[in-house]
């Protein structure tokens, strides 16, 4: 679904790289920070969104990041992509936000009344509807876990993009997103009836256990 | 080794990711092999993942991407010592330039949207905006969760309207109203990014000319977009997409072959059109067409019809706006 943060797709691949507009911009180029926001704020918006759990929030921390990419653009050191470094500015803000706010662990039935209060309209879709089953989902995972998995899983980037990102070794990702996963299976199982992903899943399934 | 000793969640997701050592992992397979209930699990673990995979990403709406973009003009205006800079205010056509409503050739009328809400009082039996969304104010889980709720409801017009007054702020020179909302917008929850007096000379210095084409005559708005639209954006609040794009101005041939459409529309559903934007639907060219279902709840119809002989391209809808 989404692209891992250093691989664009050569169509999209622009003529100047990322690394040559945070250059102009420190160089004093007024425009080439806009042409970065443009270029990443979708990624940006969509993993502040999901690590949050709320868009005012998400919202926030975003335009904290981008804000403070800005002023540290300076700091960059051209070893790390500069993806993977906005991508980090970002999580960070987001867990900053949740440290600061203290955004505690919901209980379950605080997600029933979380669903009611977002009651979808009649005839919307099981898709939106899952939307929100992941979001109150997410929200009851330690925020190392939900970061690592609104990275890896949904996001779609590889454990060693998101072990660069989190400034983690891969072996932590794979083990935060395996107990993320435990977490969160009681909680989605029931999905698999309402989506088609069953075939998907015992396809996957069967491989596994047949190693 | 196979025995009655079952493994829990947790030892399953260390196997899936590959975490367990070579021994146990031989040993939790051949468990799996003959236990259904523990397969099971495993399956659950890959639903996961498939479902977090499958979880739509939308993109960052348009008023955040305004609001960030104000933040870093601001920033760039205070580190240069917080000089006024007029030459430095944001090229809002460049920042723009992409967005799919700048292609259209019209004249922005950026205040019909907000004043819509409140000029068909016959539309609507709703008071106030507040009034219309009640549904996660309405509920209360706990004292955090409703202090929540409400600064998340309040907070949120925040960045939802500096998308219109923005917008604002490029076709109309100098207008009070437009400069005051900037104002009032960029005060909220941004930390020490913002400086308003960016955001004001702004609305003073852009240069694009201004020219009023009065809509007055059209009970709905009419945007040209060109924006291609997916089912699954049409299930996205509207004003996101509709409220920044410049409102069409009436008398061209186009705009009369549209209200056409609009009315064949309006007679079919019996509600009050709303808003329209011209627009494509999985790349074939469309009118969105959105009627209050219930205004109250921020319901709409939305009909997506061909341009030329206004048919349905799918069924009507419910939206939000």
């Amino acid at each position: 679904m989404n692209s891992p943060p250093e691989t664009p797709s050569a169509a999209e691949r622009p003529a100047v790289t990322d690394a040559e507009l945070l250059t102009a911009h420190i160089n004093g180029d007024t425009h080439a920070f806009s042409e970065i926001v443009k270029r990443h704020r979708d990624r940006m918006w969509a993993v502040a969104l999901r690590t949050l759990g709320d868009p005012d929030e998400a919202a926030d921390a975003v335009q904290d990041a981008f804000v403070s990419a800005y002023r540290k653009a300076a700091t960059f050191r051209g070893e790390a992509a500069v993806t993977t470094w906005l991508h980090r500015i970002v999580v960070n803000a987001c867990l900053d936000r949740m440290r600061r706010k203290s955004v505690r662990p919901v209980a379950d039935d605080e997600l029933i009344e979380a669903a009611e209060r977002e009651t979808p309209l009649p005839d919307q879709t099981v898709e939106r509807e899952v939307s929100m089953e992941v979001s109150a989902a997410l929200k009851l995972l330690p925020s190392d876990q939900r970061a690592a998995l609104v990275l890896v899983d949904m996001m779609g980037y590889s454990v060693e993009d998101a072990a660069h990102v989190l400034q983690v070794p891969s072996g932590t990702v794979k083990s935060r997103c395996a107990r993320g996963r435990a977490k969160l299976a009681p909680i989605l199982s029931h999905l698999r009836n309402r989506t088609d992903l069953n075939r998907v899943s015992s396809a996957k399934g069967a491989e596994l256990r047949d190693g | 080794m196979t025995g009655d000793t079952h493994y829990d969640l947790d030892i399953l997701a260390e196997l899936a990711e590959g975490l367990l050592d070579v021994d146990t992992a031989r040993q939790v397979r051949g468990h799996l092999a003959v236990c259904d209930p523990c397969g099971e699990l495993l399956a659950d673990l890959a639903t996961v993942r498939e479902v977090l995979a499958a979880t739509p990403t939308p993109a960052m709406p348009m008023g955040v991407a305004l609001r960030i973009d104000k933040a870093l003009a601001a920033e760039a205006e205070s580190r240069k010592g917080g000089g006024v800079g007029l030459a430095d205010t944001p090229d809002w056509d460049e920042l723009m330039r992409d967005a799919p409503w700048e292609r259209a050739a019209e004249v922005p009328e950026p205040a019909r949207f907000g004043a819509g809400k409140v000029a068909e009082p016959a539309r609507t039996d709703a008071p106030g905006q507040d009034a219309t969304e009640p549904v996660r104010l309405g509920v209360v889980a706990d004292d955090g969760t409703i202090v929540q709720a409400r600064r998340t409801r309040a907070r949120r017009r925040g960045w939802a309207l500096p998308a219109v007054a923005a917008a604002a702020a490029v076709a109309v020179v100098g207008t009070a109203l437009a400069s005051t909302s900037l104002l009032a917008s960029g005060g909220g929850g941004q930390g020490d990014t913002v400086a308003p007096p960016v955001a004001q000379s702004k609305a003073v210095s852009t240069p694009t000319p201004v020219e009023r084409n009065p809509t007055r005559a059209r009970s709905y708005a009419l945007t040209d977009s060109q924006h291609n639209y997916s089912d699954q954006e049409l299930r996205q609040p509207l004003e996101g997409v509709f409220g920044p794009a410049p409102i069409v101005g009436g008398g061209t041939s186009d705009a009369a072959s549209v209200d056409k459409c609009v009315n064949r529309v309006a007679d079919r559903s019996k509600l009050p059109t709303y808003a329209v934007d011209q627009g494509q639907y999985n790349g074939q060219e469309a009118l969105v067409i959105a009627s209050w279902k219930d205004k109250a709840a921020q319901k709409l119809r939305i009909d997506i019809v061909d341009p030329f002989n206004c048919k349905n391209l799918r069924k009507p809808a419910l939206g939000r706006w």
